[in-house]
């Protein structure tokens, strides 16, 4: 293998690695915004709690109570930090966002997420403290080589996982009754309920998705974040690129536009320099605002979810 | 019309009353502004465990006077710093500001803490506008980039005898005067920086950056200027792409001061053979260095090793404390003490400051390397 296809090699996979963390991300944006027409500010911070459940499942429960070795404490926490953030989910929008809904008010749920995630964040804090944790997944330490190209097992799991998660929702959203019942709020939520269908039932079962899929999110990020009250917040501002350039609410567009910025940073690094990734991804964001303004995958709003 | 007056005899009283306890109690009033909240909030944290730590050693006061302190948030901050300190300024009125410790906000309330005449005491900071830039009032017992850089640079091309670096550093001011705070002398004296690679404190995922550099060809020292934590992940990636030592490469990563103890357990054995300068060293002997250890596990408890951070805020907080023993009562006897302040000893090191404010005093500043056991190991090299 030549020098140049190596590296290009190489930054590929750290890119769709990369990427594929955004895609867990910006999934659970996109499906409350298709689904509820809605921006959850606190998106954030539900990554952040399932990286800190993954986190103690991994050195409290899982390697100290239960005595599991390490890949099975951390596989475990994967599936805490999911059931974390789905309960997180539930729980807030039971709470907060199902009542200011019920006014018929559609600022102050908005509103109401930056105050949630102001909250998390500051009970987090108080919670851990802003030192940060190291969190090392078993699988980081692992390292694939195969030539000259190198992976960790735990870019494999991330990718491996994303896939998953991706094929399980897609295949929820076509080939199930709640699935499809979830389409039809998202297409006309007036409509959907004169047929029968309980639309606040199924906009909860949208915040529970998301907020299950940024709580795993948090488990794969965990080991790669700078583990703090905090951590979530470093990645939900491109997330919101993604989220935009893949077209808002747009479910493929955001695993498109999440893997196409992944690679785009890895071969920025290489070619541009690491200090001009936020301009690059940004400069591609106002460029898809002008040119494309529906993102990648300009569809029919009833299609997007 | 009797009730109006008693209210008003009594709001009186309420208002009063505060100025007469400043006016009868002699107090130093001491404004620290450190980071909080935010990515960079354990610099606030381990700060305040060392000046609480401070302030109960001094619990008795010094010549008559008590050092009262507030803490405000700055959050690492331009902008929140200087609402801070304006907020500060005008309601607790310090004589002395001790922070930021990040660079950038640290350089925002210079100008308001000098226009104010209020002294800054900076433990944190390396940037070296802060102590070029005229103010008079501007004092930092942190090691300025220069202070830092140069002797990496040294040791690198004299003594690691490495002809290449790749500079790493994150993209703030600090990051910029510590990367050509060790470019400049490196390259005077022969060798070749291969790159310059900056990166944003959002910045998580440092492969595709070892791939880079692994592009690069030989690299002999990796100067590198960030955050604890995405030190952790870059010395994990540049091991994972086989770079540096700890992964099996013959690159050597060099670090500053900014460190805190206890990164090496964090990184693993990824971090063998990182060289670094401290200042502050757990293992030092100096009575005042352990002295300090014991009093800060006696109070945070017998598995804590005090860090860098938390071993400044405590000297800060001692060095305001010597400048009262020595007379000063205000901000302006504080600046007059301070200035002639010459080998004060303190947990990191002794205090002499320049003409600039910054301290001259790098006798304590040595290089250690990381061994494969993650304990450090002294380094007799200058």
């Amino acid at each position: 293998m030549t020098d140049l296809l190596a590296l290009v090699v190489q930054q590929s996979i750290n890119g769709i690695y990369l990427g594929c963390l955004y895609v867990m991300v910006a999934l659970g944006l996109t499906l409350i915004y298709g689904v509820l027409n809605q921006i959850n500010f606190a998106h954030a911070d539900f990554v952040t709690v399932g990286a800190f459940a993954a986190f103690f499942t991994v050195t409290r429960l899982g390697t100290k109570l239960l005595g599991l070795p390490d890949t099975a404490a951390y596989l475990l926490s994967m599936v805490t930090a999911l059931g974390v953030g789905a309960g997180l989910g539930l729980a807030i929008n039971a709470a907060v966002f199902a009542p200011l809904r019920e006014r018929g008010d559609e600022l102050r749920p908005l509103i109401a997420t930056i105050g949630v995630s102001v909250l998390l964040e500051n009970f987090q804090l108080w919670l851990f403290g802003p030192i940060p944790f190291q969190f090392d997944s078993p699988f980081s330490r692992e390292t694939i080589r195969i030539g000259r190209i190198f992976f960790t097992a735990q870019s494999v799991l991330v990718v491996a996982v994303s896939a998953v998660s991706i094929a399980a929702l897609y295949a929820f959203m076509k080939f199930t009754f709640l699935g499809k019942a979830l389409r039809a709020v998202a297409q006309d939520r007036e409509t959907a309920g004169l047929m029968g269908i309980n639309p606040n039932l199924l906009i909860a079962l949208t915040i529970v998705i998301a907020s299950a899929l940024a709580g795993m999110g948090g488990a794969l990020l965990g080991p790669v974040l700078v583990l703090t009250p905090f951590a979530g917040a470093t990645v939900i501002v491109k997330s919101f690129a993604i989220v935009i350039i893949g077209g808002f609410g747009n479910v493929q567009g955001t695993i498109i536009a999440g893997l196409l910025v992944g690679v785009i940073e890895a071969f920025t690094v290489q070619y541009l320099g690491s200090g001009l990734i936020d301009l690059v991804v940004f400069v591609l964001l106002l460029v898809m605002l002008v040119v494309r303004p529906t993102g990648l995958i300009a569809e029919r709003k009833e299609e997007n979810v | 019309m009797k009730r109006a007056l008693w209210s008003f005899a009594i709001a009186a009283g309420f208002a009063a009353a505060p100025l007469a306890v400043q006016a009868q109690d002699k107090v130093i009033r001491v404004g620290v502004v450190m980071p909080i909240s935010g990515p960079a909030s354990y610099f606030g944290v381990m700060g305040k465990e060392g000046i609480d730590l401070a302030l109960d050693q001094l619990k008795a006061g010094v010549n008559g006077y008590r050092l009262q302190v507030q803490y405000e948030d700055s959050a690492c901050s331009p902008l929140q710093a200087t609402n801070t300190v304006k907020r500060l300024l005008d309601q607790f009125k310090p004589h002395i500001v001790i922070g930021e410790e990040c660079s950038d906000a640290t350089l925002a309330i210079a100008p308001i803490l000098e226009q104010a005449k209020v002294v800054q005491l900076n433990a944190g900071s390396v940037t070296m506008k802060l102590t070029e830039s005229g103010y008079k009032y501007v004092f930092r017992i942190f090691p300025n980039a220069e202070q830092q850089s140069n002797p990496l640079a040294a040791v690198a091309y004299n003594t690691l005898k490495a002809r290449t670096a790749v500079i790493l550093y994150e993209k703030t001011n600090a990051g910029n005067d510590n990367a050509d705070g060790f470019e400049k002398p490196f390259v005077a004296m022969g060798g070749k920086v291969l790159a310059r690679i900056d990166f944003g404190r959002d910045v998580n995922d440092f492969t595709a950056i070892a791939t880079r550099i692994a592009s690069l060809g030989k690299i002999d020292v990796l100067p590198t200027f960030g955050l604890e934590g995405q030190q952790v992940r870059l010395s994990q990636a540049l091991a994972q792409a086989r770079i540096v030592k700890g992964g099996g490469g013959s690159a050597v990563q060099m670090g500053s001061i900014w460190l805190p103890y206890g990164y090496d357990q964090k990184a693993g054995q990824s971090s063998e053979g990182y060289v670094r300068i401290v200042q502050f060293d757990p293992t030092e002997k100096r009575k005042v260095v352990q002295d300090f250890i014991a009093a800060f596990r006696a109070k945070y408890g017998a598995d804590k090793v005090p860090t860098h951070i938390n071993a400044h805020a405590f000297d800060a907080i001692l060095l305001v404390a010597e400048a009262v023993r020595r007379g000063a009562t205000d901000s302006e006897s504080i600046r007059d003490r301070f200035s002639k302040m010459k080998d004060v000893e303190v947990t990191t090191g002794k205090i002499t400051f320049d003409a600039k404010g910054q301290n001259s005093d790098l006798s304590v500043v040595h290089f250690v390397e990381t061994q494969k056991d993650l304990s450090w190991k002294g380094m007799n090299w200058r």
